[in-house]
């Protein structure tokens, strides 16, 4: 079974649809890709999937569930995470914790004992500090920890955003646009991160501009256009598919 | 040591309002832009003014029931206005100052109405205004290092962002409420044992406006920049009181320029500096040692 499944998923803005009947899986250890030019509605389908937009028609389901009207909040305690396409970072506070913020999920102190400053709550934090540093070793950003996040260059704050939504230790990985304004050397060390997280078996949504970037890394692309799908399947057959090359070079 | 005597009222005031700017402080740092920190003061005055002449209950527990009284009416005020945001936020927690301080002028039974509550007992001296801004200090510092804090942090920065990770964006607005009722409760009721009487007027427009210029000009973020801020707001008056008259308009101009200039207040922007300049000496030394090697 899919880790995620969308069956005929549509949304109206203003009476016109954004996304129509739109139809697609992400399977748990693969990364799939999804791409269309700009307006296709990409970021709709990931702001559905994620809960802040409302589904108009449709289902999603998450491993066999139906979480079609769930809210943000809980479906990221189901183990839903996201990047944002305009970074959306902490920016006085520093990457660490920055990242330190995304282990809410994982948090277990009660409200009454981090309130009163019990000492669970100091373990809780010096627990999850190490597991910050963890995952900035592996970003290679254990230097910069102490940086506030916006005195970073973009390449920087891209990684945070992702480590960010990596702490919540996600079963379906949502990456928008995460390579967007990078150079190609930054990009591909970070689609080696991708598929290590993908081989634990996280299901990853990527959706992404960059052809060859999409090309290297997906397992299966889908491309949506005027919020529809309009072909899927390998990468190499989809990219010579004539109605894709029609909605991004026109007729 | 004379030199001191004389400027001990003046240092309790400012610490006494220490304790009411720390209220206006917690929910700025939530993003919550309440302005009821002033009603949540009214509310701990009375209670500890009323139980202390009428029922002889002794000031400490006065400012312990005064702090959960205080609290309690934040949760209540927080389950309608938790919801509103920005400047619905304000307006609402105003209404709601509005409406305590009347009732403090028209319930002349219970608060004798704009002759206020007199000879309340003097209970409070530098010492306990003193060690009650420490404990209140180390437990929002505590809280600011908790997770609660983190949600606290990131709620303000972004709502999207937060409910994307999984924050409970209303109980983070809850707690911030009701922790700034019971502190605005404790502070109110310190006043009340400070000053011999309370007014209703005291709690009014004027109090809103100084503690939102204490914290404005502290800083927002960290936990000192409300005790800068209602050090100089206290003391800024003394300094100036050859132009009594012009007080007002001296505080709202300081108000305006710090700002335009300051944005993130005095501490927040001093702190904010020394961290750049050691991290980046720490990031210059690091490189002279690759080169060296």
């Amino acid at each position: 079974m899919s880790m995620l499944t969308l069956h005929e998923v549509g949304r109206d803005f203003g009476g016109l649809p954004a996304v129509d009947s739109l139809s697609m899986a992400a399977e748990a250890g693969k990364i799939t890709g999804l791409i269309g030019p700009n307006g296709a509605g990409k970021t709709t389908v990931v702001n559905m999937i994620a809960g802040l937009l409302k589904l108009s028609r449709g289902r999603v389901e998450l491993d066999g569930q139906d979480v079609s009207t769930m809210e943000a909040q809980h479906l990221s305690h189901m183990g839903v995470s996201r990047t944002f396409q305009n970074i959306r970072l902490i920016k006085e506070a520093s990457v660490l914790e920055n990242v330190l913020a995304g282990f809410h999920r994982h948090e277990t102190t009660s409200t009454l004992s981090s309130l009163l400053g019990l000492p669970s709550a100091f373990r809780e934090r010096r627990a999850l500090l190490r597991r910050s540093m963890d995952l900035l070793e592996r970003f290679d950003m254990a230097d910069l920890a102490d940086w506030p996040a916006a005195s970073l260059s973009y390449g920087h704050q891209r990684r945070i955003e992702m480590m960010r939504a990596l702490a919540t230790e996600p079963r379906l990985l949502l990456l928008d646009e995460p390579v967007a304004g990078m150079n190609d050397a930054e990009a591909y060390s970070l689609a080696e991160i991708f598929r290590d997280v993908a081989a634990q078996g996280v299901a990853i949504l990527l959706i992404e501009h960059n052809m060859r970037f999409v090309r290297r890394l997906c397992d299966h692309v889908c491309v949506l256009a005027s919020g529809r799908l309009i072909s899927q399947g390998a990468a190499e057959t989809v990219v010579n598919d004539p109605r894709v090359i029609e909605a991004y070079l026109g007729s | 040591m004379s030199f001191f005597a004389g400027y001990g009222p003046l240092a309790e005031l400012a610490l006494l309002n220490m304790v009411l700017a720390f209220s206006q402080y917690i929910v700025l740092r939530a993003g919550v832009f309440s302005l009821g920190s002033a009603a949540f003061a009214a509310v701990g005055a009375y209670a500890a003014a009323i139980l202390a002449t009428r029922y002889g209950v002794p000031p400490a527990l006065c400012m312990v029931i005064a702090l959960v009284a205080g609290g309690f009416f934040g949760a209540i005020v927080a389950v309608p206005l938790a919801r509103l945001r920005g400047v619905f936020q304000a307006l609402a927690t105003l209404a709601l100052v509005q409406i305590v301080l009347s009732l403090a002028l028209n319930w002349t039974s219970l608060t004798d109405g704009a002759l206020g509550i007199n000879s309340i007992p003097k209970a409070v001296h530098i010492t306990e205004a003193a060690i009650a801004v420490v404990v209140v200090a180390y437990f929002l510092h505590v809280i600011g290092m908790s997770g609660i804090g983190r949600g606290f942090d990131i709620i303000r920065e972004d709502e999207t962002v937060a409910v994307s990770l999984g924050y409970d964006v209303r109980k983070h607005h809850m707690i911030a409420f009701v922790l700034s009722g019971a502190i605005a409760g404790l502070g109110g009721a310190m006043h009340a044992f400070s000053s011999y009487s309370i007014t209703p007027n005291e709690f009014g427009f004027h109090m809103v406006v100084m503690l939102l210029a204490m914290v404005v000009l502290g800083g927002r973020v960290s936990i000192f920049g409300p005790i800068v801020g209602a050090l100089i707001l206290t003391g800024l008056p003394e300094l100036l009181r050859g132009f009594q008259d012009y007080r007002s308009i001296m505080q709202g101009a300081l108000l305006m320029l710090s700002i335009t200039f300051l944005p993130r207040g005095i501490v927040d922007t001093v702190l904010g500096r020394l961290r750049h300049r050691s991290l980046s000496r720490g990031a210059s030394a690091k490189d002279r040692d690759g080169v060296t090697i």
